[in-house]
């Protein structure tokens, strides 16, 4: 039996690698011939860009001014990725655990961590100047957050950021993205407009600059920040028992 | 000499390996890394179309010339951001199946059957 | 992409990461397999920054690298047993 379980497996490997193989060759002409098609790249957003958004990061200024729409969407999925792990998964317990690492390794971490800090609060701020922006900070923040958790334990962890801030963040967060729409359409011009709705432009390279583009850019930092490392703590925690 | 041919062609090899390990293996863990780089290869073509022959990188600091297309950058950097989002519920999908069976093998799930 | 060498480093990095993905499904062991995709995403950074996407190139970087493994490590820590 355990002969025919063997032979059964290899021959559904070697099935398994013959239609792959198919399949990626057909991938690849396919996409050879659609791109033998001419294609012209849409240069609009580059050429107007500064002047429409004051922000000389293009990507940034699509993703916040442009299609800032999209980015209210995505943040609605994360959020939705939140509150379905929370209801899968129950709500995390920890026991009482000995820190893994030794002491000379925890102090070292805890003198040094301020200056982690500094790398996602800058790659927040700077949004609209250089490469990053509010999703790139934010998950460096929650990669902090775990990092915590690994170091120092997860009752100390749970104790200095405790899951109601995290939960009341990712709430609060996409509730003031909403707002800050609604601010556009107060002012008669349309849903998450930017600098026609009054705001100053400020002169484009320096930080206070774009308009509302750095502030949206600190609330999709909350709020992504907030969201996967809820996400990791809901992974990481035990269930509750039932009593 | 455009190095947007060879991209793609990696592109594809990727995402075929991807479907590889989503058919051969049975380990709920180890789907989800076969999705991950499935999706990895997806941003990849995208990467790969935004290119642009002598360009710079769409940051308009001062100099000219030709410029990546930023269109396909937003796209790709919201479909990391999602993928993220829906490896999180895989995985915990995977956590609930092992607390209510003890077990992540998807085989192990359905032991009548004797074919696989 | 303007000369020789830079071509020929693009295709080196393009053959590690088809090298790398290959690993990653064919390799025994599910911590081994998890590492071999934190390089994975590590090399579509590096690629991503040599096709002048470098937003993109520094999401990958923390998402791919830093984020997803923590979450596949807890993941896997969380269904080791008999089982599997």
């Amino acid at each position: 039996m355990n002969q025919s379980y063997d032979t059964s497996k290899k021959i559904r490997h070697l099935l398994a690698g013959i239609f792959t193989l198919s399949l990626g060759a057909s991938l690849i002409w396919l996409i050879l011939e659609a791109t033998g098609m001419p294609l012209t790249p849409d240069l609009g957003y580059v050429m107007n860009s500064v002047g429409d958004t004051g922000s000389i990061n293009v990507v940034t200024a699509i993703l916040m001014d442009y299609r800032g729409f999209d980015t209210l969407g995505e943040a609605s999925v994360i959020f939705t990725s939140v509150a379905v792990t929370a209801a899968i998964l129950a709500e995390p317990v920890f026991t009482l655990e000995r820190p893994i690492l030794s002491i000379i390794t925890r102090r070292a971490i805890a003198y040094l961590v301020p200056v982690f800090f500094m790398f996602p609060l800058y790659v927040i701020t700077h949004g609209h100047l250089s490469p990053g922006g509010g999703f790139q900070g934010g998950v460096s923040l929650a990669v902090l957050v775990i990092l915590t958790h690994v170091v120092f334990g997860h009752n100390l962890a749970m104790k200095k950021i405790p899951f109601s801030l995290l939960t009341m963040g990712e709430y609060w967060a996409a509730l003031s993205f909403g707002i800050l729409g609604l601010l556009g359409i107060f002012t008669g011009v349309g849903f998450l407009a930017n600098l026609a709705t009054g705001v100053p432009r400020g002169i484009p390279g320096q930080l206070l600059s774009g308009g509302l583009i750095p502030v949206l850019n600190l609330i999709v930092g909350i709020k992504v920040a907030a969201g996967l490392s809820s996400l990791y703590i809901t992974l990481e925690g035990n269930p509750r028992r039932k009593k | 000499m455009n190095p947007q041919i060879p991209v793609f062609i990696t592109a594809a090899l990727v995402w075929a390996i991807g479907i590889y390990g989503l058919i051969i293996h049975r380990n709920m863990i180890q789907i989800c890394v076969s999705l991950s780089i499935m999706e990895s290869a997806v941003i990849i073509l995208l990467v790969g179309l935004a290119f642009v022959p002598g360009g710079s990188a769409p940051i308009l600091d001062g100099h000219t010339g030709p410029f990546a297309d930023p269109v396909p950058h937003a796209l790709a950097l919201t479909a990391i951001v999602i993928g993220a989002g829906f490896l999180a519920i895989a995985l915990s999908l995977t956590v609930a199946m092992y607390r209510k069976y003890g077990t992540a093998d998807v085989k192990k799930l359905f032991p009548w059957d004797e074919t696989q | 992409m303007n000369s020789l060498g830079e071509y020929i480093a693009l295709i080196i990095i393009l053959a590690c990461l088809v090298l790398s993905a290959l690993s990653a499904v064919l390799i025994r062991g599910q911590i081994t397999t998890i590492i071999v995709l934190s390089v994975f995403s590590v090399l579509c950074a590096v690629l991503f920054a040599m096709l002048q996407a470098v937003d993109v190139a520094m999401a990958e970087a923390v998402i791919g690298a830093g984020f997803l493994t923590a979450l596949f490590v807890t993941a896997a820590d969380k269904t080791r047993g008999q089982g599997s």
